[in-house]
């Protein structure tokens, strides 16, 4: 890897679910880098291939989901110094051995992910365990408390079951889980999104006082872009498959430069100033089984032109390598109409141009 | 049906209550107790508005939807339509059911996945009276009410083949059908992409605007609520804690707890909110609470809060607030007084 804080590069990454007529491409091309300790944040609307990205990622995918591309390397830090692991490559057992230690992930079911049969404690204890046979349960229980303590739950909460705690509670599990090896990279897939918003913002608020202290590094994935735009240090948005845009969160918010990531936030309407009419994205969702031709967002999109239609755009580099967004309107050899002013600001003084 | 003027009261709540028997803590050898699911909640629906409730999860809002349309019945209260008080013992007559619709969370359970969009339009038309003959071209009416034209292209679909929105549109097309002048949606758009929320957001203010309906919009988005709302009411553990005509719930809030409910939504606008003063949702909701129900969360709470239910206090006459830090010193006075006179150890 070129450089030493990377912690995951994926390369030109791909997904589909079946095989050969019937085949669904859920991610096609997909190509990021994580650095260490920061926070990805990986917006979209449903089946846009979020959850199937990140299930990808850490092998993951049930049938008939297959990884038919692509490069995916983790970092892995060890006492004895650092190395590269070929996270496609690697065995079954590899994978097994680095998952919950190396990487964790909290999946959007979550809310029913623990078996309702057993009770907390025990769920805790398998994982211990099973990461350090030579332990005994009483060091088991301790730590299982301290990392109960981490997200603020009381240590009796051990021996509940599932349904005796509430949803905030068990998502507060199942992050203290996810941490309970001290992995490098988390990924929480809808982490909140059953929550209310009370729940919600506590637990993003421990979320980011927990990344503080511990320091590993978090993709989080959630259609909610206001929600990113405050944990985020960088945001990607994915359309149809693929990544349309990434940028520094608060620049995706101020400076949307795709339009559809403009759509997306103009779906949300604000919580303060006068009230007025959305429109929100025109449309529906794209079928996957039967994509437009060009930038698959073009029928929905208001700044379409000729071009859109039939060919379909690369991610290009904007704001010296900051930003990536894969959207003609931005190509410096078109011809178009550019500058387009893709936000009006909130206060209607100035205008962002590109 | 009764002529519809923009303002008049449609529906109204007047105290209405219900209390469950539950299981406290130990599974099935716990003790029984009761949880007042809604308690003493009095609301007005009026024709060509729209009147959000939020509040949290289990505050009691679908509880008080599913009373208003009579399929719970109330432990008390009252319920009037265009201003009849109804005789809450009596089964629910057909006038009423379709006069009053109510429009579910999910739209995918809500029609049958193997019949066509034909069928969840014209079935509630004849059982509500339709002739048979009529019955194809208010079909059509139907669909164009809610955008979805021309209606031959979606009438002979099957619920699979639809967007979640577009099915969403369906469902409140369907309760539209039989013209009635209150609509209850619970929760419509939150199974719904972000991308087509609006859009159904759109619709039902349209409908308000357009056919004087009464629309109650239950949500946990107070975004959305400030976004289509006339009136917002906050609902904490089964009570009506404020309300407000416009968008004044919102921007001015009154009581701890709506303070604390808008200040946890993400607003990238305002990113230094983040420390929240009231405590945390991990002391649970306490329904039978003596005094102020959100007094064990509440940073303000004084002893009076903690042993006494506090008043319905007006702000001013478009704003009401249910808490102690906004009662007069007359309001304060007559608790500690009739709280002497009686039982002090309570
Ligand atoms: N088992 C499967 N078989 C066929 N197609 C699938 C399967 N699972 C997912 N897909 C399709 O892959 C696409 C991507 O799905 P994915 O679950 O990754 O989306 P997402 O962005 O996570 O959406 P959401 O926000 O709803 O969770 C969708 O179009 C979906 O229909
Ligand atoms: N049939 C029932 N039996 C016992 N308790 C019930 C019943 N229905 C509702 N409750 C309780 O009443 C309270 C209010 O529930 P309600 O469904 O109205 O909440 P809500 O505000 O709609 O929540 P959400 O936002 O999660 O839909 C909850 O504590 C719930 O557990
Ligand atoms: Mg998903
Ligand atoms: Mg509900």
């Amino acid at each position: 890897m070129s450089s030493s804080t990377r912690i995951l590069d994926v390369k030109n990454f791909y997904v589909a679910y079946g095989y050969g007529e019937d085949a669904v491409q859920a991610v096609t091309d997909v190509s990021f880098t994580l650095e260490k300790g920061h926070v990805l944040g990986v917006a979209g609307e449903s089946g846009s291939g979020k959850s199937t990205l990140v299930y990808g990622l850490t092998r993951l995918l049930r049938a008939p989901g297959v990884i038919t591309g692509g490069d995916v390397t983790l970092r892995l830090q060890s006492p004895d110094g650092e190395r590269d692991f070929d996270m496609l490559a690697a065995s079954d057992a590899d994978i097994r051995a680095v998952r919950w230690s190396h990487v964790s992930i909290v999946m959007q079911s979550a809310l029913n992910a623990l078996n309702p049969m057993r009770k907390i404690g025990k769920e805790f204890d398998e994982v211990l365990r099973t990461h350090d046979p030579k332990s005994t349960k009483a060091q088991r229980r301790e730590r299982s408390e301290e990392l109960l303590g981490l997200v603020k739950l009381a240590p009796d909460r051990l021996q509940r079951f599932p349904h005796e705690l509430s949803g905030g509670q068990r998502q507060r599990v199942m992050i203290a889980m996810a941490l309970a090896l001290q992995p490098e990279l988390v990924i929480m897939d809808e982490p909140t999104t059953a929550l209310d918003v009370v729940t919600q913002r506590e637990i993003v608020s421990e979320l980011h006082d927990l990344r503080e202290k511990l320091g590993f590094a978090l993709i989080f994935i959630t259609h909610d872009l206001s929600l990113l735009v405050e944990l985020a240090d960088d945001i990607m948005v994915m359309y149809a498959g693929r990544i349309v845009e990434r940028a520094p969160a608060l620049d995706l918010y101020r400076a949307p430069r795709h339009p559809y990531t403009l759509g997306l936030m103009d779906s949300f309407p604000p919580l303060q100033g006068e009230r007025q009419v959305m429109t929100g994205i025109p449309g529906t969702p794209p079928n996957l089984k039967n994509l437009p031709t060009g930038c698959a967002f073009h029928p929905r999109c208001p700044y379409a032109m000729d071009r859109c239609r039939t060919e379909e755009p690369e991610l290009m580099s904007l704001d010296n390598g900051e930003r990536l967004v894969a959207c003609w309107l931005h190509d410096p050899s078109s011809s178009a109409a550019v500058p387009v002013a893709l936000r009006h600001s909130p206060h209607g003084d100035q205008q962002e141009q590109s | 049906m009764t002529e519809r003027h923009t303002g008049d009261v449609a529906l109204e709540a007047i105290d209405l209550s219900r209390h469950f028997t539950a299981r406290g803590e130990g599974g099935f050898f716990g003790a029984k107790k009761q949880v007042r699911a809604v308690d003493r909640a009095s609301i007005s629906l009026r024709s060509g508005e729209v009147l959000a409730v939020v509040g949290e999860s289990g505050s009691g809002k679908s509880v008080l939807a599913r009373m208003l349309a009579r399929i719970v019945t109330p432990t008390s209260g009252e319920i009037k339509i265009y201003g009849e008080s109804i005789d809450l013992t009596k089964r629910r007559e057909l006038s009423y059911a379709s006069e009053v619709q109510l429009v579910l969370q999910d739209p995918f359970a809500a029609v049958n996945p193997v019949r066509r969009v034909r069928y969840a339009i014209e079935r509630p038309l004849l059982l509500h009276g339709t002739n048979k003959a009529d019955v194809a071209a208010k079909a059509n009416e139907v669909l164009e009410s809610v955008s979805l034209t021309p209606p031959e292209q979606y009438l002979d679909r099957y619920p699979h083949e639809l967007s979640g929105g577009q099915l969403q549109r369906i469902n409140i097309a369907r309760g539209l059908s039989v013209n009635p002048g209150i609509l209850l949606a619970d929760e419509p758009i939150s199974m719904l992409d972000v991308s087509v929320r609006l859009g159904v957001l759109n619709l039902l203010r349209e409908l308000c605007d357009n056919r004087h309906l009464a629309i109650m919009y239950i949500t946990h988005d107070i975004a959305s609520a400030r976004y289509i709302a006339d009136e917002t009411v906050v609902m904490y553990a089964g009570q009506v804690v404020e309300r407000a005509r416009q968008t004044t719930v919102i921007d001015a809030p009154v009581h701890p707890y709506t303070q604390l409910l808008v200040s946890s939504v993400p607003n990238p606008e305002n990113l230094s909110h983040q420390n929240t003063s009231a405590t945390s949702t991990t002391v649970s909701i306490n329904f039978n609470y003596d005094g102020c129900r959100f007094s064990p969360r509440c940073p303000h709470a004084t002893d009076l809060c903690h042993t006494n239910e506090p008043p319905n206090v007006d702000v001013d006459e478009n704003h009401s607030v249910r808490c102690w830090l906004a009662a007069s010193d007359e309001q304060r006075r007559a608790v500690t007084i009739s709280s002497r006179a009686t039982s002090p150890a309570n």
